[in-house]
């Protein structure tokens, strides 16, 4: 018998019951539908995460109290154990560590910011080095930026994100303006090009300030950022154990003492992503094996229903020259058949759902072509699997017992 | 399993000899011996009809000649061949290329047309589908039925079906035709038609076997064989057997 007939019988004996079918289909569609869109997801998140979130170059690092914390216990060592970082901690870096080529630090507040009858409140107020500017994303829209001059003299010059610049000024230019920042008077000096959202978040809704200016207005106990930026890359590691002993020198930690402060590079961040990656991948690859398992099983009960059913059938196929392997083969094909056509239902289902989920979310999701391969492959062996039992049930049956069956 | 070996030119003489055949069903504890030693020989071209009360065994008998069961004892050589002896590709073999089988009851597939039918056991000879539609339709056209090809059995009256299957049966050019009672269900003038083509095939040189009720079905053969309670208990030529039946009645 060849193929060619054996594919006819077993897509017609499925079109015969295309409710039936689909019922069957139900867990491999399911199954394969999720992992083909946990993949689009990972793979939309990955470029999002590389683009959007991972902020920092190549060849910078950011020291700050805490680091990167993945969880409470974490946390709450950090907060017993790491000590709020002070200028003093930067400047002993720029001094100290050769490889760092520039050295910024930064600070978060929240603030109120009013223009005449405009208000934005708690919004993000950043006191920085005027070199968070050369190493951070800010592109420049109208005015400048602060410069080395405005920390020196901790003058009261603001510069605005675009959503800010836009909910106080409208349509005017706020370059030479005066605003006010928890009361006190500042003039915008520049506004920064808009930079998006991230997550529905805005990251456009900040004020920077001279980091001298800021520690006038809120004091110096609040815990700083410092941000390293080395000139070659390859010197990341390096530069970060200067930076490390340094602080370590510094707060006067024992050599068996773990670090009082934390760390944050691109390639810290994207491991984090790779573990949080992967974490979500095992989860529905767990789920996605269940619903196989659960899928083929179904698969197994519709195709011994289908030998009983088709009992004489396979009788007259045997008395009119069908060998085992001929009805071995017609059963597995048609248990093969059913169940790719299950896989290829899920991965339309999965491509129309990376579609929904480009249209209406920023994730840029797509599948490699792998993917609907490999999950039509996968489904044709939970096919095959699942259909040996009764494909071997069917070729069993004496020819005529099977003839004479009442089914 | 030598799927070769039937065809060799090995061992011959009368196509079907039967030696002392049993079957034996088991129905729980009970033992129902629907074939109680049957000694028979056929040879080649012959025209044999086989007789016999409901119950006697006829159509297990049928069934083991066509290589559709396996006997509980007793040898069965085809061509000289021991059936025993045959592995599943053999007997897949033996089914599809040297024996037609006719069933009472038809036994069409209900979804295929009267071609496709026909086509079946080709397609477990290997034939590619061109060649499998020509023979298909070539012997529909010997049973008469090449502008039906495209009915399905639902579409077709009794006689019809029946000649559809008569056409599987011989679509592979078999050398022997078994048949079941072919005309058990149907009525007297079709059934005539029916065993006009068995004739014409017996005269063709095939080997016919019919099972049958009917006296007058039974007179077309040469050679008529009556069972009684799973054995052989007349076996004469068609002359001989008329006077004896005619004597009964
Ligand atoms: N599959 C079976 N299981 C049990 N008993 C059977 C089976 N097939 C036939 N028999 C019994 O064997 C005997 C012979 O049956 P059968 O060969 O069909 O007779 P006939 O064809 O002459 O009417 C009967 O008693 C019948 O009930
Ligand atoms: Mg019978």
């Amino acid at each position: 018998m060849d193929l060619l007939e054996g594919l006819r019988i077993a897509l017609g004996s499925l079109i015969a019951n295309p409710l039936r079918s689909f019922l069957t289909l139900l867990g491999v569609i399911i199954g394969v539908a999720a992992i083909i869109s946990v993949v689009a997801v990972i793979n939309g998140l990955n470029l999002y995460v590389q683009e959007k979130i991972i902020f920092l170059g190549p060849g910078t690092f950011e020291v700050s109290r805490f680091g990167i914390i993945t969880n409470h216990k974490q946390f709450l060592e950090a907060i017993r154990r790491n000590r709020d970082l002070r200028l003093a901690d930067a400047e002993a870096i720029r001094e100290r560590s050769p490889l760092a080529e520039k050295v910024a630090v930064k600070v978060y507040g929240m603030g109120d910011v009013r223009y005449r009858g405009q208000s934005v409140r708690s919004t993000t107020l950043k006191g920085i080095t005027h070199e968070i500017l050369q190493i951070e994303q800010y592109e420049l829209d109208s005015g400048r930026v602060i410069v080395e001059d405005d920390c020196d003299r901790a003058a009261a010059v603001a510069f605005l994100g675009a959503d800010i610049a836009e909910e106080l000024f409208g349509s005017i230019d706020p370059v030479g303006k005066e605003i006010k920042i928890q009361g006190r008077s500042f003039e915008v000096v520049g506004v920064g090009a808009r930079r998006g959202s991230v997550f529905g978040q805005s990251r456009d809704n900040y004020v920077l300030l001279p980091i001298s200016t800021y520690q006038k207005i809120y004091g110096s106990r609040a815990t700083i950022s410092i941000v390293v930026r080395v000139a070659d890359p390859r010197d990341l590691e390096v530069a970060m154990d200067e930076a490390r002993a340094v602080l370590r020198a510094r707060h006067h930690r024992r050599y068996d003492e773990p670090d009082d402060f934390g760390f944050v590079s691109a390639e810290a961040l994207n491991n984090l992503w790779k573990d949080m990656s992967r974490m979500i991948f095992q989860v529905a690859l767990f789920v996605v094996g269940i619903s196989l398992v659960v899928g083929g099983i179904v698969i197994m009960n519709i195709m011994l229903v289908s030998v009983i059913e088709r009992t004489r059938e396979i009788g007259l196929r045997k008395a009119t020259g069908a060998r085992h392997r001929d009805i071995r083969r017609q059963f597995l094909l048609e248990s093969v058949v059913l169940a790719a056509s299950g896989g290829l239902i899920g991965v339309a289902i999965a491509y129309l759902l990376t579609l929904a989920i480009r249209a209406f979310s920023p994730l840029p999701a797509a599948f490699p072509w792998w993917a609907p391969a490999l999950a039509l492959a996968i489904s044709s062996a939970v096919g095959i699997f699942f259909g040996l039992y009764p494909a071997a049930k069917a070729a069993r049956l004496n020819p005529i017992e099977a003839l004479r069956s009442e089914a | 399993m030598n799927a070769g070996a039937f065809e060799s030119p090995g061992p011959s003489g009368p196509l079907i000899r039967i030696e002392d055949l049993w079957k034996t069903y088991e129905m729980g504890a009970e033992k129902i011996h629907a074939l109680r030693g049957v000694h028979l020989t056929i040879d080649t071209n012959e025209y044999v009809a086989i007789m016999g009360p409901s119950g006697s065994g006829k159509s297990t008998l049928m069934n083991l000649i066509g290589c559709l069961d396996t006997p509980s004892r007793g040898d069965y050589y085809l061509r000289g061949f021991k059936v025993s002896d045959l592995g599943d590709d053999e007997l897949a073999r033996i089914r599809n290329r040297e024996i037609g089988f006719v069933f009472q009851s038809f036994h069409l597939l209900a979804r295929a047309s009267a071609l496709k039918n026909v086509e079946l056991p080709l397609i477990y000879s290997g034939l590619p589908a061109a060649a499998r539609r020509e023979q298909a339709l070539q012997a529909l056209r010997e049973t008469d039925l090449e502008d039906r090809a495209s009915h399905r059995p639902n579409e077709l009256s009794g006689g019809q079906r029946q000649r559809v299957a008569i056409a599987r049966a011989l679509v592979t050019r078999p050398s022997l035709l078994l048949a079941d009672e072919p005309t058990g269900n149907l009525d007297s003038a079709t059934s005539s038609e029916i065993m006009d083509l068995f004739d014409r095939l017996h005269a063709e040189g095939k080997a016919v076997v019919v099972v049958t009720h009917e006296r007058e079905i039974a007179l077309r053969a040469r050679r008529i064989v009556t069972i009684h309670d799973g054995r052989v208990s007349a076996d004469l030529p068609a002359a001989r057997a008329t006077e004896l039946l005619g004597a009964a009645t």
